[in-house]
């Protein structure tokens, strides 16, 4: 549909899965020794909103795939999520090692994909993901909800901004500077129905079967999904290393580029740091 | 008489006084440092030009070892960070290890001693090992202006502005359209009769959120020195971001115009101005400069904006490359500095003698942007693909001391006399920094720049990367990469 990613021209395709129609970008060509980059996006987002900063400047370094998560013909489940990544790495990929990065609900996903397909998933990155929702999302969520059946755009964008970004972020802008991330909220039946899913979100029971090298990056202001479900990713996983980013949950959109260094080292090097590891966050 | 000193580090800027504190923090206190001047601070001693203030926020271009909780300012005045650079001197006790007017003539590597000579305009010195820390700008640049030597009025560079120079009333001319340009013009638009403005291409100019801090967030940085590190890195990563732009990515290139031309929209009203001040070639590819008075001036009515190079000046004429004339008193050359060819290379001879502008002649190349194969014991800072378009190069210094402290650390440990860059290591990183710069805005977007070297189009100023990813590639001293004995 024509999204301009990189200056190079970037492939697009498409699979059906489930009855939903999921699109894939790819920027095709391999560079050094790196796998593969598959990328998931978050709650209401698309490959072009979450990852239009990471996706052009992460394939200067390795091939990326980005998948658009689509909607299912029949009841919308996290594993309707999983096979339509799964199906994407089958059709581009098949028979290579992968590096898996998932956000928010897409790091819910990818981590559903790396327990399914151990041997394919050989590094895995959760950035602002969580195992089992809990009460404080759950509160938002209901909150969320009534705005959206209200009809009340505006509150319902604004609530999103003031949930999505870090309060150091939001208090040192002006509100006219906020405008532009405001007027950007848009929320389809399609980003209801994963703000429903997000709702019963627990696949705590799956993490253990996770033998992929990971990395769980937390964000220290998350708001929608506090910085503690990544600890408790880094806790659950076998494999994994924990860092932090002082950022909201909107880090895709806050410091990207500080979540470009993190995702960078990672897949130059993902053993660097021995599972068990808090990475310290950059002092720059 | 010689002196000798295991350490010589030449240059007293950013570069000479953070390596030496680094230096006395880890315990190594015999070293000495040579500089021409008769004061500390490198280019922010010398730039002080009406306007002079630097175009990275204060609280990071500082040293992250060293926070200063009370700049005035978001962007700090050059002479605020001259006195920066000096207390830090100071305070750290590098001052009695600083040897002033002390000019570096030539640096001759002995075979037999396996040691530097250094001739000084103070006498010889020699050294086992010596870091040149002199800056990227340290050194101006003119250009070739046929009758300049004709000219009766006042004329200086911007890095060596007279200022017992009078310039009220008189008629000025600017040469140049760069970073220091757009600080100087606003300042001159003031007090001059009349300003003409020699412009050969026109910069993209973007808002400069500049205020001043209060004394309540002045105290709240010093009783909470953790707020001064969120800020730097909220301000880091920030920079960072627009690396992107260096790439062409199609998403930042759209934010970048919007905010430049929005800019421009807002302030320029004239249409003829408005042809003239807008930029014909891909935004990024030079710097993107900052300010919010540099197009209010550029309209004022005793301004006169030259859309070409100056060509020739005839007595007090200065004629223009499309042939206009004006009578002028004063010339400020903003025309930049020599950061392709460093005018230090002529003076260092490595083995056989070998002048480091020899061994570039194709343009600066270094082993992890600091050593040179043929040149043992020789650190430099500031060198080949060390520049930054996109953020602080204090960042890449501070890189380059943890590297040179290390490499020295390392000679101790293992009691080794000469450690040299291996020829192929060498080699490895020019190949990987030639890979990492294709595609970047610099080769392909269609501007003359003073990034690029003019003999092979390789990119040798600026590191095309991440400010980042220079820490990652050259932050570490390695001793594989070096010959060892």
């Amino acid at each position: 549909m024509g999204i301009v990613l990189t200056k190079d021209p970037v492939a697009e395709g498409e699979v059906s899965v489930d009855g939903a129609t999921v699109r894939y970008y790819d920027s095709i060509e391999a560079r050094g020794k790196r796998n593969p980059i598959v990328l998931v996006h978050g709650t209401t987002g698309s490959t072009a909103v979450h990852y239009g900063y990471l996706f052009p400047m992460l394939a200067t370094r390795q091939r990326v795939i980005s998948v658009d998560l689509g909607m299912p013909a029949g009841e919308l489940t996290i594993d309707s999520f999983r096979r339509q990544v799964e199906a994407v790495i089958d059709n581009l990929l098949a028979g290579q090692k992968v590096t898996l990065v998932g956000y928010s609900l897409g790091a819910v996903v990818a981590a559903t994909v790396a327990a399914a397909r151990p041997e394919t998933i050989e590094n895995l990155i959760l950035v602002a993901g969580w195992a089992k929702t809990d009460s404080q999302q759950l509160l938002r969520n209901s909150v969320w909800n009534a705005l959206y059946e209200s009809g009340n755009k505006d509150a319902l964008a604004q609530f999103t901004v003031f949930c999505a970004f870090g309060n150091p972020f939001v208090g040192a802008r002006t509100l006219e500077e906020l405008a532009p991330a405001i007027k950007a909220v848009n929320v389809t039946e399609f980003g209801a129905a994963q703000m429903q899913l997000n709702r019963d979100i627990d696949i705590a029971d799956r993490l253990d079967k996770i033998t992929a090298n990971t990395l769980v990056v937390g964000c220290t202001y998350d708001q929608m999904v506090p910085n503690r479900h990544s600890r408790d990713l880094f806790g659950a996983t076998e494999n994994a290393r924990y860092t932090e980013i002082p950022s909201g949950h909107a880090v895709v959109f806050e410091r990207p580029a500080e979540l470009h260094k993190q995702i960078d080292n990672f897949a130059a090097n993902p053993s660097r740091h021995p599972a068990g590891t808090i990475i310290p966050t950059v002092k720059p | 008489m010689t002196t000798h000193t295991p350490l010589l580090i030449i240059g007293t800027g950013f570069a000479g006084i953070g390596l030496a504190m680094k230096l006395k923090r880890r315990g190594i206190n015999d070293f000495i440092l040579i500089e021409r001047s008769d004061d500390v601070g490198g280019t922010w001693r010398d730039n002080r030009y009406p306007g002079a203030a630097c175009d990275v926020p204060s609280h990071l271009y500082s040293y992250s070892f060293k926070l200063k909780s009370d700049w005035t300012r978001v962007f700090a005045p050059a002479t605020e960070i001259w006195e920066y650079i000096r207390w830090c001197a100071q305070d750290e006790g590098i001052m009695p290890h600083i040897r002033f007017n002390t000019n570096l003539l030539d640096a001759t590597w002995d075979e037999v001693g396996t040691l530097w000579r250094v001739q000084t305009s103070q006498g010889e010195y020699t050294a086992n090992v010596v870091v040149t820390a002199m800056g990227h700008l340290a050194d101006e640049k003119y250009p070739p202006i046929d009758g300049i030597e004709t000219f009766t009025g006042e004329k200086f560079h911007s890095a060596r502005w007279d200022h017992s120079a009078h310039l009220d009333g008189k008629r000025i001319a600017v040469v140049g359209s760069g970073a220091s340009a757009i600080q100087i013009i606003p300042e001159m638009q003031k007090v001059a009769q009349q300003l003409i403005v020699f412009q050969r291409s026109a910069p993209y100019v973007i808002p400069r959120p500049d205020r001043a801090y209060t004394h309540a967030e002045q105290r709240r940085f010093a009783r909470d020195p953790a707020s001064m590190e969120a800020l730097r890195s909220e301000l880091f990563w920030g920079m960072e971001y627009n690396y992107a732009q260096r790439r062409a990515v199609p998403k930042s290139i759209a934010e970048a115009y919007s905010m430049a031309n929005g800019h421009r929209n807002n302030q320029v009203t004239d249409p003829e101005v408005m042809a003239k001040l807008t930029p014909d070639y891909e935004i990024g590819c030079k710097r993107i400069l900052i300010s919010d008075v540099y197009y209010p001036a550029m309209q004022a009515r005793n301004v006169h904006i030259e859309a070409s190079a100056l060509e020739r000046v005839e007595g007090t004429t200065l004629v223009s490359a499309e042939g206009n004339s004006y009578e002028v008193d004063a010339v400020v050359f903003a025309t930049g500095f020599e950061a392709i060819e460093p005018p230090f290379a002529p003076l260092i001879h490595g083995r056989d003698g070998l002048a480091l502008s020899e061994y570039w002649s194709q343009g600066m190349q270094a082993l992890d942007s600091t050593t040179v194969a043929g040149f043992p014991n020789l650190f430099i800072m500031n060198g080949p693909n060390t520049g930054l378009g996109h953020n602080s190069v204090i960042y890449v210094v501070e890189s380059q001391i943890d590297y040179i402290v290390g490499g020295i650390e390392f000679m101790r440990g293992a009691r080794a006399s000469v450690i040299e860059a291996r020829p192929e290591s060498e080699s490895e990183y020019v190949e990987a920094v030639i890979e990492r710069s294709a595609g970047t805005v610099w080769l392909t977007g269609g501007c003359k720049n003073w990034y690029v070297d003019y003999r092979t189009n390789r990119l040798t100023v600026t590191w095309p990367d991440f400010a980042y990813a220079f820490r990652d590639s050259n932050g570490e001293f390695e001793p594989a990469h070096y010959s060892v004995a």
